[in-house]
């Protein structure tokens, strides 16, 4: 009887601690307290309706941080991914508004935001420089672009471009939400099943392995930021569609948001290793806390401080359980 | 043995410090004795426990066991705060100045004079003490200069100003002439004979003979991490330095099988590169293997990164089977059939946060047409070499990090397996191995050759030289200065002359045949 119970317990044990190495497990666990505790004090929270409503509202962030989390296990950051996002977004806006096909106007505004990434990247190879800083740089040049050609105007296209954002497939699930999973199944299966994820992970664990090993580490680095780009442009037509306008303004504060879920989920700064089920649920958890404190009618202010905190705490859970790991190697 | 007893008190004593690495002894049981006015000079081969010695003196490391003793206080460990303190100052080859300061500046740096207004340098004041402590020293160099601006050989003087103002009694010199010129080792040479004038304590260690018998006044032998034995340098020679220096049980050599050796398939023509490595040419037959032994600094690894294609040699021509290669990236060389296995596995070899799997179908993936990966046929490639090289491991999923060294060495050779090529390069290929995956990892290396492969072995490792190597071509200062054919008359003492450029004294090979 007792050695049934170890055996039980102990079973249990490998199970929790398998579990516990992966961050987005801590992710999971954090998302059902939450939500539980939120239903408890306003059973509204469980209806289809705001389910839906959430995962409506961290489709375009959760693409954007789908984009993050392969450059961020590449080794690299794009902080410019918010003004590149409004800048396509305004491209996409002023061609409707010209009177082209949104068809047009958004395949435009696509190669817009993969352009504007190139530019990041091929700076960062060119100059030898950290992607950190060079897109850093390139904010200003992308949003001081955004307010030229929009003339500092909102530009609104309302019920010109409604067939992304408002179309909900079998009259419920929203089609952007379908976008978001679409985009993270095809961004799992190249990280984790085609020769180019395994260059970023090995690009991102040791770089100059890498090129030892015969990978063309710039060239690569180029396409990461072409597929991010490519990211960027889709949920700029999402973000688009369902706003209905754009400004040189938009997606400002987006790229904390998106490197913040990649983080939250496992994503390791300095490269090689990282998680998109965790980026996925990181994102799912910053729609989740926001909509919590809308039903708990706490202050929206307090959206920010909480996203923080979780960050926090996040970068607090990935220390720690990298510091058991050192202790395992060496002891 | 020859300590100078006229000097009272020792200012600096060891007892009996032992240090471990993993498997690997780094020093064990070793114990020094430095008087003031002494120089004291530590020789030994790459890897005889010099570095990890001055390591426990600077503070760097803890030892395991044993004590250093600094005037009457014994400590069990020092840390780097403790050891500046107690006077015990270390320069290291790499210089730590800030280059963005005067020399001055650097001088003073942490203790600035102050002017009347706080916080605010005196620059003047400053600048003056300099230029009297210089000129004490007879140092010949501008207090004002930026010392970005300084040659080698003046940061290297500048360090030891630095350490002198901070009332060092002990200086500790590192390799302090391996960056430096003629000329320039001279004035280091006279400045350490002033140091010594003051009754300093020197600690001098060195690759060069000549110095160590210019200026030593005792030299102290390390071999394996042990310590052989300190003379007094008056009466021990050259020859007899080296002799202690190498010589080993026969137990450290081992006989691997024979392999049929073929015609010459790879050569490599005058090849030059940036002054690093200077008009190299050698030729390697299918089957053989090719040592490359040589001090760590003579060139060899930068030769391997051209032969592998990471570094583009100004001059040159290496030519594989009948053809010249040109090679602009290791991506060329892998298709060309060169492989490396790097030296520092940690800093070039490994993905640390990714799996066996991943470490070891790297190359194979990115040279296959192939572009879907994580199959089941990769798996089985992978199972296959935790077979055949037998990697302790729980599975091929389990991250690189988390290996053995030895394990972790198997892994970056695995890479190389999945896939024929032509010639094998293995830089340092038993750095942080155990004796039993060692002796694996020759068996792959023999099986290559074996193969009817050219293979190109650089290896620090004397026994593993001699054991190993068909011929063995010695590199110094860039050049390649002498291919041995590795017979029964070639020992140690002779490859060590070599290395260390003392054989012009000493005439040719078949003299020399006394053995240890």
């Amino acid at each position: 009887m007792t050695t049934k119970l170890t055996q039980n317990t102990n079973r249990i044990k490998t199970v929790v601690t398998a579990l516990a190495r992966n961050q987005w497990f801590f992710v999971l666990v954090v998302l059902i307290v939450v939500s539980v505790f939120t239903h408890s004090m306003n059973p509204r929270f469980f209806r289809l309706t705001n389910i839906l409503n959430v995962l409506e509202r961290i489709s375009v962030l959760g693409i954007v941080a789908a984009g993050a989390t392969i450059l961020i296990v590449s080794g690299n950051f794009d902080i410019s991914v918010g003004a590149n996002l409004g800048l396509s977004a305004c491209v996409m806006a002023i061609l409707i508004r010209m009177g082209y096909s949104s068809e047009v106007a958004v395949a435009l505004g696509i190669l817009s935001a993969i352009g504007a990434n190139l530019v990041v990247g091929a700076s960062s190879v060119l100059f030898r420089a950290p992607s950190f800083i060079t897109s850093l740089a390139c904010i200003s040049v992308f949003q001081g672009t955004a307010l030229a050609i929009t003339g500092a105007q909102f530009q609104t296209i309302y019920g010109r471009f409604e067939v992304l954002g408002a179309t909900r497939l079998f009259g419920v699930i929203p089609l952007v939400f379908i976008v978001c999973l679409v985009v993270y199944v095809a961004v799992f299966v190249m990280l984790y099943y085609t020769l180019l994820g395994r260059r970023v992970h090995a690009i991102g664990s040791n770089p100059k392995a890498a090129y030892l090993a015969g990978i063309n580490v710039n060239a690569n680095k180029l396409i990461f930021f072409a597929i991010n780009g490519l990211l960027v442009g889709i949920a700029a037509a999402l973000f688009l569609s369902r706003v209905g306008s754009a400004s040189a303004t938009t997606g400002q504060g987006m790229e904390i948001r998106a490197i913040g879920s990649a983080v939250i989920g496992g994503a390791v700064m300095t490269g090689g290793k990282g998680s998109v089920l965790g980026t996925f649920l990181g994102a799912l958890l910053m729609g989740v806390i926001g909509n919590s404190l809308n039903l708990l009618r706490v202050s929206p202010y307090f959206q920010d401080v909480s996203f923080g905190v979780v960050l926090l705490l996040a970068l607090g859970v990935t220390s720690f359980s990298h510091a058991k790991e050192r202790r395992g190697t060496t002891g | 043995m020859g300590e100078p007893s006229t000097t009272p008190s020792p200012l600096l004593q060891v007892h009996g410090v032992s240090k471990r690495f993993g498997q690997t002894e780094a020093l064990n049981d070793v114990s020094l004795t430095l008087h003031g006015g002494e120089v004291l000079c530590i020789v030994g081969e790459n890897g005889a426990g010099k570095s990890t010695l001055i390591k426990v003196l600077s503070g760097a490391i803890a030892p395991d066991a044993g004590s250093v003793q600094v005037g009457e206080a014994v400590y069990e460990s020092l840390t780097p705060a403790e050891a500046m303190e107690l006077g015990l100052a270390t320069i290291y080859q790499e210089v730590e100045l800030i280059d963005s300061l005067t020399v001055a500046a650097n001088i003073f740096l942490g203790q600035e004079p102050t002017q009347r207004i706080p916080f605010l340098v005196d620059a003047r004041v400053q600048n003056a003490r300099a230029r009297e402590i210089l000129d004490t020293l007879h140092i010949d160099i501008n207090e004002r200069l930026l010392v970005e601006q300084l040659s080698a050989a003046q940061k290297q003087t500048l360090q030891i100003v630095k350490a002198l103002h901070q009332e060092s009694s002990i200086l500790i010199m590192d390799e302090p002439t391996s960056s430096l010129g003629l000329e320039e080792t001279r004035a280091l040479m006279g400045l350490v004979r002033r140091l010594r004038e003051r009754n300093l304590g020197i600690i001098y260690i060195s690759h060069h003979l000549e110095e160590v018998f210019e200026i030593g006044d005792t030299v102290m032998i390390l071999k394996d991490g042990r310590h052989v034995g300190t003379y007094p340098c008056g009466e021990v020679n050259s020859d007899f330095v080296v002799r202690k220096m190498v010589g080993r049980d026969a137990s450290a050599f081992f006989s691997r099988e024979p392999a049929p050796i073929g015609d010459v398939a790879f050569r490599a023509d005058s090849v030059t590169w940036n002054g690093i490595v200077r008009d190299v040419s050698f030729d390697v037959r299918k089957g053989e293997v090719f040592g490359i032994g040589g001090l760590v600094g003579s060139g060899r690894s930068e030769l391997a990164s051209i032969l592998y294609g990471a570094a583009r040699p100004d001059t040159g021509r290496i030519v594989l089977g009948n053809r010249e290669l040109s090679l602009r990236s290791p991506a060329d060389a892998i298709e060309q059939g060169v492989c490396l296995v790097t030296e520092d596995r940690h800093v070039y070899g490994m993905f640390p946060e990714r799996s066996i799997q991943e470490n070891v179908a790297v190359v194979h993936n990115e040279f296959t047409p192939c572009r879907v990966v994580g199959t089941r046929s990769e798996a089985a490639l992978a199972d296959s070499m935790i077979d055949k090289l037998r990697i302790a491991t729980f599975g091929r999923g389990q991250s690189i990090m988390n290996l053995s060294g030895g394990n972790q060495q198997k892994v970056m050779i695995a890479r190389w397996l999945l896939d024929e090529y032509r010639l094998y390069i293995f830089d340092e290929p038993t750095k942080g191995v155990d004796v039993g995956a060692k002796q694996e990892i020759y068996a792959l290396i023999v099986d290559a050759a074996r193969n009817g492969k050219c293979v190109i072995m650089i290896s620090s490792d004397m026994p593993e030289l001699l054991s190993m190597s068909d011929r063995i071509g010695v590199m110094r200062e860039g050049r390649m200065v002498r291919v041995f054919d590795n017979d029964s008359d070639l020992n140690e003492q002779e490859l060590i002359r070599y290395f260390m450029g003392e054989e012009e004294n000493n005439g040719d090979h078949e003299a020399h045949t006394e053995h240890q």
